[in-house]
């Protein structure tokens, strides 16, 4: 009850109070204006939710718009539907176009970035094309006058606003939500490193689809009530570049990693441009646009919220899940968690692992050692799912991982740390420790996520840094933070990749009690490391891979005295 | 079934338009494939260089020798930008993004100039075909052609064989180890950029000789070149030609034996089979 | 010949190098060794011109070099093998020697520079017109070795040229390495594999946490249990 007074009352006060306009018997003006910023409300916050959120840039928001135009003015201009009856269906063909589309592009991980967005940009262009020559518009384009507009207000324009209005803060409310909960946390992840949110466990194809999906049935929403509005419809005004830019600027001006970024954008800019269009400047009017757009992509990247971008924690410190106190410690076994046979995995002509066998017995630190370029990062990598393995197959617990998405494997309760870490830049410390929490094996809300997280940061002594970015900790820091990050999913199996690298002889003896303590509380730990005096002291038995396999196993000091080991690692003297 | 005298004829057109198609992707494939620049404007360029021409042709001047003048102005603009894009470090999206407000600007600019109605350039020459066998071969897209071709594989055995080229196919792999051989990486890319909008140049004259313009008509080909650009693999000096070559065909033959209405998708067709069947090939 | 005082370079606020000053003779063969992490390739980038000093001095034949631009390091004479290779992979095997005789001096003498590569890498001169992409880990090796011979440096910078190779072959690489210091180059080497590095060098360093803990001849070090602890753990 609290969260609905604090979060969305103030959000409904603020939509009566607008609705009330329409019956204030001011001139049609006011109406429209306002419609008009209520309609860029709509399109540049529809847009934001895939593009902000998860960086997928679109060029082609105005093809979604255009077939929701379509819909309606199809269905009300040239059937005679009733208009209300059209805007599911203005809803439902953009959204299905736009899945339809995401379902095959999404699948190719080459067609991110600036190629998506291309892909985008031409997509707007085949649907005008489609629409021009077609039944549906033909040419002439499509008369609406006809189309009767339901008496919402005492007059027309004051009903589109009416409309606008309702959409305008559903809108926003979904974009507000989406923001808020762990939708959100995901889709930012995938903003800043797709590949390590798929490894944490975020299931970034059907995420994307879904943002996709809202994005272009918002935007076709938008389209329908608009074909009304407009009373004429042709498919060049329709169908505009223009519209492509106008969208990003004003997300990107407002802020795109801000719920209301693009809200506050569109107001800025279409105010702006209002004096523009009404004037004898419109060409001018439109140049400045363009050049504002290049002013803030150079020198304002996050937009006027910019200050605002970090999210308010959900969960505070005292929150903290309790630190389970067992005086039971975990014993290492005899029994197979992992066995990994024959694993093939090659880049480029490159044969990173030729076939390695390996035993993870259940409760052991296991140290997985070897010169460089050996294979060490490669096991880890095909073994969490970061890579597809050639050949060969890994039983995690009785399942077999290989041929498995990566966002489960994370799910049957993996985690490792990268060799160089890669934290989500744009989230703070504890958002990047909540991550894995919410979509591991045990997938919680954001705010459980978070009073987990806060575990974790007092673990690794990273509490007072909780709000800060990954770009302001030290090296030592953020080692602690892939540490946390891997820890707080409360994973069977955690794959260490050289956590001791680069930190001072004090800050190794902390780091090694503290992968003790991490065994202790009942996970396996698998360490790839080449500070020896810490694979001596911690490890149980040791792996060593030389040029893609495994050429020994066994206690630490054995393995390390075995010539076949000292000549792989040291490399023997000339004789 | 249509004659065969009229498949040939498309045909050809669709040569013709294919090779105008590889002109106007040379400078795009080059900045994005070389420079990790993603250059919009160059579209809106090309149009510049295309009124600017249809301009000094009123005055009397061969379009030909207009490109005296546009060429340079041109060449110093790309320089200009890529010195921006360098400046402030901007990604290969943001590239994008910063072009496409250039674009605009561009455009507005040209459609205050002169206005939004469609102009058309008036040459001599502008006229003329000629017969071969039962085809007609208009003067101006032949110019195209030869154009397209002859520069094309000037820009291709230059990056091939000459040590200006190495060194810029270095610097665009790995621009710090370039530079440690001596590679002065920045001043290359900076004249590379210029050589991109100078090609633009080119192609806005080719582009009035053969074509009515309207400022609208910019978006009108973005799809279609991106396509070729893609589809013949970035960087490639030639693969926007040939690829260009083949989408235009492709469409000329939907024109023939389907319906005109339905060519514009032709490339956007190719491009997403390239792009499920050979995704590799197109990343940069 | 080329002396580094003080040096410090890193990334953003953490300097990855600092405090460090090395000597190079002329003609000599030296070999700074340390564990991952240490600030090796920090290092070698910042004496190549790959990466801006922050602070300290460099200076090479007597002439201050501070200051200059990346792509001014190779006329005077200095010539880099760079960590993982970082060949010119759609380029020729060819080609990528060519770029390494792309600078004026060395440039006269391209073809008569090549001739010699080819001789010391008879290997690759059957591959001249073969992608370097496509090379096995060993040949691309030596080809990065052959694009910096090119360049007739009179100082080699070597990064880490055992990284992921088999044992025969980093042997192979090091006789390579021994004959080119003898023939009048020096050699400033640095790498993991403490070992033949040690036996290789006429004098060493031994960086830790960016900054020289250690320095002098190979065999004082070698039987130092500060290092025996450090890379084989007893």
């Amino acid at each position: 009850m609290r969260f609905f007074l604090k979060n969305w009352v103030p959000f409904l006060a603020v939509g009566a109070a607008f609705a009330t306009v329409p019956f204030m018997g001011l001139p049609a003006f006011y109406e429209s204006f306002l419609y008009l910023v209520f309609h860029w409300i709509v399109l540049a916050t529809s847009w934001n939710l895939l593009s902000g959120y998860s960086g997928y840039f679109s060029f082609g928001h105005a093809a979604f718009f255009g077939a929701g135009v379509y819909g309606t003015a199809v269905l009300a201009g040239k059937l005679g539907w009733p208009f209300l009856a059209t805007l599911p269906v203005a809803a439902a063909v953009p959204a299905l176009l736009g899945v339809g589309l995401g379902a095959v592009v999404f699948r190719l991980p080459a067609l991110r970035g600036e190629l998506f967005a291309l892909i985008t940009l031409a997509l707007m262009f085949v649907f005008a094309t489609i629409v021009l020559n077609t039944p549906l518009d033909g040419g002439p384009g499509v008369y609406m006058s006809n189309v009767a507009v339901p008496a919402l207000a005492p007059s027309p324009s004051g009903s589109f606003y009416l409309m606008a209005l309702v959409l305008a803060l559903a809108t926003v409310g979904i974009a507000y939500s989406v923001y808020r909960a762990r939708f959100g946390s995901g889709l930012f992840a995938i903003h800043d490193d797709e590949d390590v949110a798929e490894v944490m466990g975020v299931p970034t194809y059907r995420y994307k689809l879904a943002a996709l999906a809202l994005s272009c049935g918002l935007a076709g929403l938008a389209g329908g009530i608009h074909s009304v509005f407009v009373s004429y419809v042709t498919v060049g005004e329709t169908f505009s570049g223009w519209m492509a830019l106008n969208v990003i600027l004003m997300a990107a001006l407002g802020g795109t990693r801000h719920w209301a970024g693009p809200a506050v954008g569109a107001t800025a800019v279409t105010i702006m441009t209002f004096y523009f269009t009404t004037s004898d400047y419109a060409i001018a009017g439109r140049a400045l646009v363009g050049l504002i757009f290049i002013v803030v992509i150079l020198f304002m990247p996050n937009g006027l919220l910019g200050r605002f971008a970090v999210r308010k924690p959900l969960a505070t410190q005292a929150s903290a899940a309790a630190v389970v106190q067992t005086n039971a410690v975990q014993e290492k076994t005899e029994e197979p968690i992992l066995v990994v046979r024959g694993a093939k995995k090659a880049f480029k002509g490159v044969q990173a692992l030729a076939g390695v066998d390996l035993e993870v017995r259940r409760g052991e630190i296991l140290g997985l050692v070897g010169p460089n370029g050996s294979g060490k990062s490669t096991l880890i990598n095909v073994v969490s799912g970061h890579y597809p393995i050639d050949g060969g197959s890994m039983v995690f617990e009785g399942r077999e991982l290989a041929g498995e998405a990566p966002h489960r494997v994370a799910r049957s309760g993996i985690a490792r740390t990268y060799q160089i870490p890669r934290p989500f830049a744009h989230l703070s410390v504890l958002e990047n420790v909540a991550l894995p929490p919410m979509f591991g094996q045990v997938a919680m809300d954001r705010a459980r996520a978070e009073s987990e997280a806060w575990r974790w940061l007092e673990f690794t002594n990273l509490s007072a840094k909780a709000n800060r970015l990954p770009g302001e900790l030290n090296l030592h820091e953020r080692k602690f933070l892939e540490l946390a990050r891997a820890l707080a999913s409360r994973p069977k199996l955690i794959f260490l990749d050289e956590v001791l690298s680069g930190l001072t002889p004090s800050e190794i003896d902390g780091a090694i009690r503290t992968i003790r303590a991490i065994r202790d509380q009942g996970a396996t730990v698998v360490f790839v490391e080449h500070v020896m005096r810490a694979v001596m002291e911690l490890t149980d038995r040791v792996v060593v891979l030389t040029n893609g396999r495994s050429i020994a196993q066994g206690a630490p000091r054995e393995v390390m005295r075995d010539q076949q080991v000292i000549d792989a690692y040291l490399g023997t003297a000339r004789a | 079934m249509p004659s065969l005298t009229l498949l040939g004829q498309s045909i050809l057109s669709g040569v013709f338009i294919g090779a105008l198609y590889g002109l106007l992707g040379l400078g795009l494939t080059l900045s994005w494939g070389l420079l990790r620049q993603i250059n919009l404007a160059h579209f809106a360029l090309v149009f510049l260089g295309a009124y600017l021409n249809y301009q000094l042709a009123a005055a009397g001047l061969d379009p030909l020798l207009t490109l005296a003048v546009t060429a340079p102005a041109f060449f110093v603009l790309g320089v200009a930008l890529h010195w921006l894009l360098a400046r402030y470090s901007v990604s290969p999206l943001n590239t994008l993004l910063v072009t496409f407000g250039f674009m605009v600007m561009i455009e507005s600019l040209i459609q205050w100039v002169w206005t939004a109605d469609f102009r058309r350039m008036e040459t001599h020459y502008g006229n003329v075909r000629w017969k071969v066998g039962e085809l007609y071969v208009p003067l101006p897209e032949l110019l195209t052609l030869i154009i397209a071709v002859v520069l094309a594989s000037a820009v291709w055995a230059t990056l091939r064989y000459t040590d200006l080229g190495k060194a810029m196919r270095a610097a665009s792999e790995d621009a710090p180890v370039a530079a440690a051989f001596g590679v002065n990486e920045k001043l290359l890319a900076l004249l590379l950029s210029g050589a991109c909008a100078a090609f633009a140049a080119v192609a806005g004259i080719c582009l009035a000789l053969s074509h009515t313009m309207a400022p609208a008509q910019i978006y009108a080909w973005i799809g279609v070149v991106f396509a070729a650009v893609m589809i013949g693999g970035l960087g490639n000096p030639l693969g926007p030609l040939v690829a260009g070559i083949f989408i235009g065909v492709s469409e000329a033959l939907t024109m023939a034996l389907i319906a005109p209405a339905w060519a514009p998708l032709v490339s956007f067709t190719l491009l997403i089979a390239f792009l499920l069947f050979r995704p590799q090939r197109v990343a940069a | 010949m080329l002396e580094a005082r003080q040096l410090r370079a890193g990334y953003g606020a953490a300097p990855a190098v600092w405090d460090v000053s090395l000597d190079v003779g002329e003609g000599d063969l030296v070999v700074v060794v340390g564990p991952n992490g240490a600030g090796k390739t920090t290092l070698i980038n910042a004496l190549a011109g790959l990466h801006r000093m922050e602070s300290g001095s460099l200076r090479f034949a007597g002439r201050d070099i501070s200051s200059l631009p990346a792509h001014r390091f190779c006329d005077v004479g200095i010539a880099l093998v760079p960590e993982g290779r970082r060949l010119f992979t759609g380029m020729s095997v060819r080609e990528n020697l060519e770029i390494g005789a792309y600078r004026g001096a060395a440039k006269a003498h391209r073809e008569a520079s090549l001739q010699r590569v080819i001789a010391r890498f008879p290997m690759l001169g059957e591959r001249l017109g073969q992608l370097a992409g496509t090379l096995s880990g060993g040949q691309q090796q030596m080809l990065a070795i052959g694009r910096a011979l090119m360049a007739q440096p009179r100082l080699l910078l070597l990064d880490e040229p055992s990284l992921g190779l088999a044992p025969t072959i980093v042997m192979e690489m090091f006789r390579i390495i021994r004959e080119v210091n003898q023939e009048g180059v020096a050699v400033l080497l640095v790498e993991q594999n403490v070992a033949m590095a040690l036996d290789l060098a006429r004098r060493a360093y031994v960086l830790e946490e960016g900054r020289i803990v250690a320095q002098g001849a190979p065999q004082d070090l070698a039987s130092q249990p500060h290092i025996q602890r450090a890379y084989l753990g007893h």
